[in-house]
Parts: C-alpha cells; sequence; structure tokens
C-alpha cells in the first residue's frame, strides 16, 4: 500500500490528473455513441427504408436516392388506421380501467389495516409470472361462447385482468413514499379516507401512477399473444395487422417500414418519457431508481 | 376494503379460473373441430402422450437454451453498457435513450423489421454482405434459426437490463468511488470488488424479471421463424399454441399448457433460492 506521502502528492496534482483522464475517457466514449447507433440500426434503416420509393429499396443502402413520403400517404388511406383506432381505444380504455381497478387496491394495501395485506400483494405479483398460455384455451373457449371473441370489449376485459396486478406492483412502491403522517393529520381533520384518497394520495403520487399508466398503454398496445389468439377482424390490433401483413402485401418493403414506424412511435416516445419511474415500480423499490 | 374487490374478481376470474380449467381440460380429449368425437374422460393419457414425444423435449431443450443464453448476453451487455453510461459525457441522454429504444418496439414489428430488411438472405443486409464478401448468406432462418431467436431476444431485452443496472450504478455513493480513487485501486479491481457486488441487487432483479418475461416469449418466434424448421425454433408458449390452435387439441394443448407452468414456477423458483434473498422482503 502506498504511504502517506504519496497520498499527499497524489491528492495535490489532481488537477492534471484530472484532464490526463478526460483525454483517456474519449475513446469510451466513441464506443459507446457507436454502440447506441449500432444497437439501433434496425430502427434507422426502417426510418430510411420508410422515405425511399419501392424500387429504391433494393439492393440496401442507407442513401435515400429519392426521398418521399409517398409511402406514408399511401398507408395512411389504407386499412392500418382502422386497426390503430382499435388498438388506441383498447388501450386506453385498459389504461384507465387498470388504474380504476387497481389503485385503490395499492392504496387499500399501504394504508388500510388489511391483515393479510401481504399475502394479498403476493398473490396479485404472482399472477404476472405465469405465461399466457395457462390461461388461453379456457379463455378462448369461454370467449367464443359468451361471444366475446373478437370484440373490443373482449379485449378491454382481457388486457384490463392481466395488467391489474402490473398497476399494483408498480404503483406500491410510489405510495409507500407517501408519507403516513400525511394521511393520519387529514385523518383528525375528520376528511373520510376517501376523500383523502382523491385529494392527497392521488396528487402526491401522481408522478408514479401516469408512469404506470403509461407503461400499460406500452403493453396492451404491443401485445400479441392474446391478440393473435383471440381477434380475427373486429378486434384486431395493429400487431396482428403486422404480423399478416407480409403474407398479404408481399415484397411492399417501404410501406411495410412506413406502417412500423408509425405503430412503433408512440410507445417508444411513452417509454422515454417514463423510463426512470419504470425502474423504480418494476423493481417493486427493491432497488431505487 | 370493499375497495379491492372488483380487481380481485377481474385478475380472478381472467386469470386464476382460466388455470383451473386448463387443469380439468388436461383430462380429456377433446378436439373442437370434431364435435362428433365429444368429449371424454381419458385421465394422464394427455400427459403421457406429451412425455413419450420427442418434439416435447426437444421444445423444452430450446427453451432452456433460449432462456440461458439470452439471459447471459443481456447480463453481460447490460452491466457493460452501463459501466460506459455511468459517466457524464455530451449527450448522455441521447446515447442512454437510444440504447433502451428496442425494448419499446412491439414484437411483431421487431420480428418482421430484422427479418425482412436485416436478415433475408437475398435482399437484406444479410445477402448484401454476403455477396460482398463473396460468401453464402449466413441461414438465419434455416440451421440457425435458434440462434435468430437468440440475437432478438437478446436486443430487445439488453435495454432492459440497461435501465435497472444502470440505476444501480447511479446509485453508488460518491464518496465510495472517490475513496476507492484514493486508495488507487485499479479500475479491474474497483469493478469487480466494489462496483459488481454494490449492485448485485439490481443485477438479480433484472435477471429474475428477464426470467419471467423470456419464458413467455411467443410474438418474435410467430412472426420470424414459426417455431421451425419443424420445432427447432418453438419454446413452450409457441408448441402449446402450435397444439391448441392448429391442430384444435384442447386437452392436449391444455396439458402442455400445465407442464409449461409448472416448469416456469420451477425455473422461477430456483433462481429464487439461488439468489437467496427475496426482492419482498426487501420491499
Amino acid at each position: 500500500m502506498r504511504d502517506r506521502r504519496t497520498r499527499g502528492l497524489r491528492r495535490r496534482d489532481r488537477v492534471p490528473r484530472r484532464k490526463r483522464r478526460a483525454l483517456h475517457r474519449i475513446p469510451g466514449i466513441v464506443v459507446i455513441w457507436l454502440v447506441a447507433i449500432l444497437w439501433c440500426f434496425p430502427l434507422w434503416y426502417m426510418l430510411i427504408t420508410s422515405f425511399k420509393g419501392e424500387a429504391d429499396v433494393l439492393p440496401p443502402s442507407l442513401w435515400i436516392a429519392h426521398p418521399t413520403l409517398g409511402n406514408y400517404a399511401i398507408v395512411l388511406r389504407h386499412e392500418i388506421v382502422r386497426y390503430i383506432l382499435d388498438s388506441a381505444v383498447i388501450s386506453v380504455s385498459s389504461v384507465f380501467a387498470c388504474l380504476a381497478f387497481g389503485v385503490p387496491v395499492t392504496y387499500a394495501l399501504v394504508f388500510g389495516r388489511l391483515r393479510h395485506s401481504d399475502n394479498l400483494f403476493f398473490w396479485f405479483l404472482s399472477t404476472t409470472l405465469l405465461p399466457p398460455v395457462a390461461v388461453i384455451v379456457p379463455v378462448f373457449l369461454l370467449f367464443r361462447l359468451s361471444g366475446l371473441l373478437d370484440t373490443l370489449g373482449g379485449m378491454i376485459l382481457i388486457y384490463t385482468g392481466v395488467n391489474i396486478p402490473i398497476v399494483i406492483w408498480m404503483t406500491r412502491s410510489f405510495l409507500l413514499d407517501v408519507p403516513q403522517e400525511v394521511l393520519e393529520s387529514s385523518d383528525m381533520d375528520g376528511s373520510s379516507r376517501l376523500r383523502s384518497f382523491f385529494n392527497i394520495i392521488l396528487p402526491l403520487a401522481r408522478q408514479g401512477i401516469i408512469s404506470t399508466g403509461l407503461l400499460v398503454f406500452i403493453f396492451v398496445w404491443n401485445e400479441f399473444f392474446f391478440s393473435i389468439n383471440l381477434t380475427y377482424v373486429h378486434a384486431a390490433t395493429v400487431p396482428v395487422y403486422m404480423a399478416s401483413f407480409m403474407t398479404q402485401e408481399g415484397l411492399f418493403w417501404a410501406k411495410l417500414c412506413a406502417i412500423s414506424t408509425l405503430v412503433v412511435l408512440p410507445p417508444m416516445v411513452l417509454g422515454w418519457l417514463a423510463q426512470r419511474s419504470l425502474v423504480k415500480g418494476l423493481t417493486i423499490g427493491a432497488v431505487k431508481g | 376494503m370493499l375497495l379491492s374487490l372488483p380487481a380481485i374478481v377481474i385478475v380472478a376470474v381472467v386469470t386464476q379460473a382460466p388455470i383451473l380449467a386448463t387443469l380439468g381440460m388436461s383430462l380429456v380429449k377433446w378436439i373442437v373441430v370434431r364435435p362428433d368425437l365429444g368429449v371424454t374422460f381419458i385421465g394422464l393419457d394427455n400427459y403421457r402422450e406429451i412425455f413419450t414425444s420427442w418434439d416435447f423435449y426437444q421444445v423444452v431443450l430450446n427453451t432452456a437454451l433460449i432462456t440461458v443464453v439470452s439471459l447471459v448476453v443481456c447480463t453481460v451487455l447490460g452491466i457493460l453498457f452501463s459501466l460506459m453510461l455511468n459517466r457524464d459525457f455530451p449527450g448522455v441522454n441521447v446515447v442512454r435513450t437510444l440504447i433502451i429504444s428496442p425494448f419499446f418496439v412491439m414484437d411483431a414489428v421487431a420480428g418482421i423489421i430484422w427479418r425482412t430488411i436485416i436478415l433475408n438472405s437475398s435482399f437484406g443486409w444479410n445477402g448484401y454482405f454476403a455477396s460482398l464478401l463473396g460468401t453464402k448468406p449466413f441461414d438465419f432462418f434455416g440451421v440457425h434459426s435458434l440462434l435468430t431467436i437468440v440475437i432478438l431476444i437478446a436486443w430487445q431485452w439488453t435495454p432492459f437490463f440497461v435501465l435497472i443496472i444502470l440505476a444501480g450504478l447511479q446509485n453508488i455513493p460518491q464518496e465510495v468511488m472517490d475513496s476507492a480513487r484514493v486508495d488507487g485501486t485499479g479500475w479491474l479491481r474497483e469493478l469487480v470488488s466494489i462496483r459488481i457486488p454494490v449492485i448485485m441487487n439490481h443485477i438479480e432483479v433484472a435477471v429474475l424479471l428477464g426470467l419471467i418475461f423470456v419464458l413467455k416469449v411467443f410474438g418474435i418466434i410467430f412472426v420470424t421463424t414459426r417455431g421451425g424448421p419443424g420445432y427447432s425454433s418453438a419454446n413452450l408458449p409457441y408448441y402449446v399454441y402450435k397444439t391448441a390452435f392448429l391442430g384444435w387439441d384442447v386437452g392436449h394443448a391444455a396439458a402442455v399448457a400445465v407442464v409449461t407452468v409448472v416448469i416456469t414456477l420451477l425455473a422461477i423458483a430456483a433462481l429464487f433460492r439461488w439468489f437467496r434473498r427475496r426482492i419482498g422482503e426487501t420491499a
């Protein structure tokens, strides 16, 4: 180990050392920039191709010879708009239903005097461990029997059931952040638990609840398994349309890329906005975000 | 509180009741498209059929390979990228945002984009580089279809690992790092004996959540390889789908689903025990 003198010395020449460090860091910075750009290459190239004419797609090239918005114009007049609308209706409705049913549970779990609140929390958590294939066959038969198959209502129901546990999982750590005293003092003011939920808890945990909603939106918008098995035409979502695009349309890659860009953007932008809170919520506060 | 009741009912109806139904259905012979055959109770015959079928073992092996390899890749790359991102440099926020973006791309689009413009052997970049080098294009959808699935999962899930592990690194108190620096600890020592142990909790959480999600992967396989050729790139969820909706043999499919659930829970429990700590206890 170094003796005290050398340590003192190192401390004194800290400034030049830092400069040297800065120079050393440049290659690392270049590498991470390259990694980031390459990691997204499929997405860049998708974006680039979406501005090419169909004739310019092959051979692959990063150069757009004749930039055009034509693909977007065609695609937006296409039936995809209906799928986007259906997806939007299903996603937004599911988000609100999940929050409306889920957040009160978290409130009860965190601030209520439930005797087995931990067991209830873990029961909700455990349902998210199960693969959707475990339920698909009975759900399919039940949907067929009750006429819910291929309906918006059916899809909203299934996504609400699947994502309520996610809401409880995520919002728990945000509600735990609200100091218990705040609620107690409002109790003393004589306001009911229901009133304090709306007047105190919701505003204080707003950020976390909104991020949770964004995450549920992303999950539902992107969900594939239930959608492909439980819908055909009337309630088919965007992922189902995408999966069938290739078999139906043949090699229209520029249009394929234009559609892909359109449907990928909403969840991506929401994801960027929510990234910080996602960490905190998803890890149940087990690790600090 | 009464407030929780509706949520409990909905979740139970959508997730719990069907599992019991699945359990029951796994004991019958029932081919939905042949109502003339009716529904007959056959006991454990569906399970016997599964455990004597070669396809099933291949699918289980595939599932294990996909899960283990992609989680290892995600963990290693997740740690590496997070270390590189845990600094102040021009554009750090842009770089982080870029790296996490693939996580938000839907399976259907990720699969199609990779399958067409990137990996297609005649018209994608795969074919382009092959002709440039004068070699045959890499066979992503034949012999190497399982590898393709692993690559796509790693591409989508490494960002998730970065999100969580980076948060861990940014949590290390500056004093800890400073004192290590003053002590003159080398970069590698610093990494192995200080940083990794401190963020171990984060790594475990990422791997555990990753396991839960990767075991459910379906869309990627559906749009790229369709589990093929044969069953060479099918995992358990895809196998259930194929027996249920292509063969309409719901009894058999239900039995595979039950086996899938058991394997999933065993895998999660094993990892849980391996980490020995439970996330719940620290929460």
